[in-house]
């Protein structure tokens, strides 16, 4: 069956990386491939605004059809492919994972509309995801499924979010990590008013042995700023000092070299090297620093790679394997170990769990903790609460790229994080009371 | 067990395609020809030199993903001026430093403008295609007679010179029936076999033409090391332009190298270099660059007009490629059907 075909029987597919055309805009994409033409053959261009309008109408989604697709944000862009599908009447909409990219409260607003949509138009939805939340508040049905095999079936209404992820995991949940305070060393990393792209005046210090949170809506600077501190993005000013050594912001190498190390987000675009197998995957960070000593050793650097197969349990069965032939827990993992084998003290993870499965979430998580008892110091970046209130001792809460709020453990959770992240609290706090 | 024998018996088959190629090309040309003798093998290894050093180069570039269009006309200004160095100072030595260091300056510009200042490759080695093949005409019209070797529109060695013989003696020379230059080529190929697959330069480079974002999010600078491989393929392009004047002792900066770029960047990809950037291995570069040569050996064997040349170049060009890329794919759908 070709994507037409399926689109003709009326099924319709919501990738999980999306799928549009940066440099046409909202209108054109929305229509790409059946666009209305005149008698001239030329686009109408009238029409396919006014129905994309009507359309984003009948969603509740506020989005202009002439804006250029590549100045939305990554949210909305979610929503435009979701328009898409609805655009062409499917009677079955397949989503896979379309909330990794959204904060709680797009995702709310996502659900209502598709709830709006089984009720008004009767559209089936197929609806892949890992978080137990919203397959409880948005599914019927269940089906779980774990490295290619068919595990349970049923009705939402007789399972629990637990017995679920037993199923997914293969053994009881609620072994994986737990919060529990841990002594905290020296400072290790002092950064002071770094400004660039997206963020302003951010200063936050972390000390040996601690695992701090970073999280905001998207598009709140917190990525940004990690980024910029590892010397992948720009700086305007600011200092960033490592150790008590000052590191000059601006270069990635000079950040590396002084014990600093970052697992990008958006792994499949910023980690992974196709073309190389997984053992050259995983040293090459470790090499580009030790590059001065020209040849590769190939005996040490198998050795590297089966011992952080063994202590990280990466599933795979030898070095030369492919690296995409690899699920993505197990991708992230030789990720992890490419940074953990350059040494750096300080690690700083961006989304780490986006798009993998919640058992390699769960091992993820306990190797933070044990990295921070180790005295590796851990700067976490994402929008995923729960997993901040299982690991985070502090967790630093970004609102238009400014540090808001520091947050001790105690009061991470959902309904704080959210106040001072969307800018609620901050409002009231600048209330004369 | 056996279909697994078989599927890693395709699979080989697949990643040592280039000497597959070459081995038919190679027996076309010892049914075709009547010189298939020793030194009729050697003469295709020497006449592969030129082209088989340039090639190693570009394929170091094709690797980071980039191109470099401007080899053909680096060995043009190359090759000239190096005759001009030769014929002013009669020394081999300061004609083989001034050669790579010409090679390695040129190499610089396209390098810099292209990984430092990030213009597209094709269009800045475009550029310096037709700047450096005009500048070599250009001057060898207003270079003094004397330097350039008589008054025609060659660049012509000074055949009175104490080190001419020595130095055409090198180009032409022989060890054990092994032709010098061939060897020069052969000893390049080791290092560059190894500099790509043992070294953390070679990783580097393979990295930044599988995922660019990646490399320099793993630390790797990105933009320095596709100058440096620029760099490298001019320094290649230099030893080439050495080989050439010593092979034949003069350049015509209208020929000389004239539509190399296109011989070269064909060798690659006979030897099995993606184009995309990140696959590919150095050995088949050799491998690319011989099987070239014997097609030229094939139409002089078979008395065809000298014309038709590229035709039947660009036509194996695309038969080979037709089945690296669609062969894989029929391999997959008979795999689909038998299951």
């Amino acid at each position: 069956m070709t994507v037409q075909e399926s689109e003709a029987a009326g099924i319709a597919f919501v990738h999980q990386e999306l799928n549009l055309f940066n440099d046409l805009t909202v209108a054109e994409n929305l229509f790409l491939t059946r666009e209305p033409v005149n008698r001239w053959g030329r686009i109408d261009k009238k029409r396919i605004h006014r129905e994309a309008a009507a359309l984003f109408d009948s969603m509740g989604v506020e989005m202009d059809p002439a804006e250029m697709v590549g100045r939305l944000k990554t949210s909305q862009k979610q929503l435009l492919e979701i328009a898409k599908a609805l655009w062409g009447k499917a009677k079955l909409i397949i989503l896979d994972e379309p909330t990794t990219a959204l904060n709680t409260r797009e995702v709310d607003h996502l659900f209502a509309i598709l709830r709006r949509l089984k009720e008004q138009n009767g559209t089936s939805f197929l609806f892949i995801s890992h978080k137990m939340p919203e397959v409880f508040a948005f599914a019927d049905r269940y089906t779980v499924l774990s490295n290619g095999r068919f595990i349970a079936a049923g009705a939402i209404a007789d399972t629990t979010p637990e017995k679920i992820t037993e199923q997914m995991v293969g053994h009881p949940a609620g072994q994986g990590a737990q919060y529990s305070p841990r002594p905290t060393g020296d400072t290790v990393l002092e950064v002071k008013d770094l400004t660039g792209p997206g963020f302003a005046d951010v200063s936050l210090t972390a000390q040996k042995g601690e695992i701090i949170g970073l999280t905001g809506l998207q598009g709140s600077g917190s990525s940004e700023w990690m980024q910029a501190v590892f010397g992948a993005l720009p700086v305007q000013c600011g200092t960033v000092t490592v150790f008590g050594k000052a590191v000059k912001p601006g270069s990635i190498h000079r950040a590396m070299a002084a014990g600093i190390a970052m697992l990008p987000g958006n792994r499949k675009e910023n980690s992974v090297i196709p073309d190389l197998n997984l053992m050259d995957n995983l040293s090459l960070a470790e090499q580009t620093l030790s590059a001065r000593n020209f040849p590769i050793h190939k005996k040490t650097e198998r050795k590297i790679f089966n011992h952080y197969k063994e202590i990280l349990h990466i599933k795979a069965r030898g070095p030369q394997d492919a690296i995409t032939s690899l699920s993505g827990g197990n991708q992230q993992k030789v990720f992890l170990a490419r940074w953990l084998n350059t040494g750096a003290g300080i690690l700083l993870l961006d989304n780490p769990t986006q798009g993998i499965d919640v058992g390699a979430k769960e091992e993820i998580y306990a190797l933070i903790l044990e990295l921070a008892a180790q005295g590796k110091t851990i700067l976490l970046n994402t929008l995923e609460i729960p997993e901040l209130q299982k690991v985070a001792d502090r967790c630093a809460v970004f609102y238009e790229g400014r540090l808001v709020r520091m947050l001790p453990h105690a009061e991470i959770n959902e309904h704080t994080v959210m106040l001072w992240s969307t800018g609620a609290s901050l409002a009231k706090e600048e209330q004369p009371s | 067990m056996k279909t697994s024998a078989k599927r890693s018996l395709s699979r080989l088959a697949g990643q040592y395609s280039y000497i597959l190629v070459f081995v038919a090309i190679f027996l076309v040309w010892a049914l075709t020809s009547s010189s298939l003798t020793w030194s009729g093998v050697m003469n295709i290894f020497r006449h592969s030199a030129v082209i088989g050093v340039l090639a190693l180069g570009m394929g170091l570039v094709c690797l980071t993903g980039e191109i470099d269009l401007s080899v053909g006309s680096i060995l043009a200004i190359d090759a000239g001026l190096s005759v001009v160095v030769f014929n002013a100072t009669g020394s081999i030595l300061l004609t083989l430093v001034f050669a790579l260091a010409a090679g390695a300056v040129l190499g610089v510009v396209n390098g810099v403008l292209v990984g430092i200042v990030e213009m597209p490759a094709f269009i800045v080695t475009l550029a310096t295609m037709l700047i450096y093949r005009s500048l070599a005409q250009y001057l060898c019209q207003h270079l003094p007679k004397e330097l350039i070797g008589g008054g025609s529109s060659v660049y012509k060695m000074d055949t009175e010179l104490a080190a001419y013989q020595p130095f055409y003696g090198f180009g032409n020379g022989k060890i054990a029936t092994l032709p010098l230059v061939g060897l020069v080529l052969l000893a390049l190929t080791v290092v560059f076999v190894y500099l790509s697959t043992s070294t953390k330069f070679g990783k580097k480079v393979y990295a930044i033409g599988s995922n660019q974002k990646g490399a320099r999010l793993a630390g790797i600078h990105v933009s320095l090391m596709k100058t440096a491989v620029f760099v490298l393929c001019g320094l290649l392009v230099g030893l080439g332009a050495f080989l050439w004047i010593a092979m034949n002792g003069s350049a015509d900066p209208a020929t000389t190298g004239s539509s190399y770029e296109m011989y070269v960047i064909a060798s690659v990809v006979l030897g099995g270099i993606s184009m995309a950037g990140g696959k590919g291995r150095c050995l088949g570069v050799l491998f690319g660059a011989m099987s070239y040569t014997i097609i030229d050996k094939i139409i002089v064997a078979l008395k065809m007009d000298s014309l038709i040349n590229d035709a039947i170049k660009g036509v194996i060009l695309i038969l080979v490629i037709l089945i690296q890329v669609a062969g894989p794919r029929v391999r997959k759908s008979c795999w689909n059907i038998k299951n």
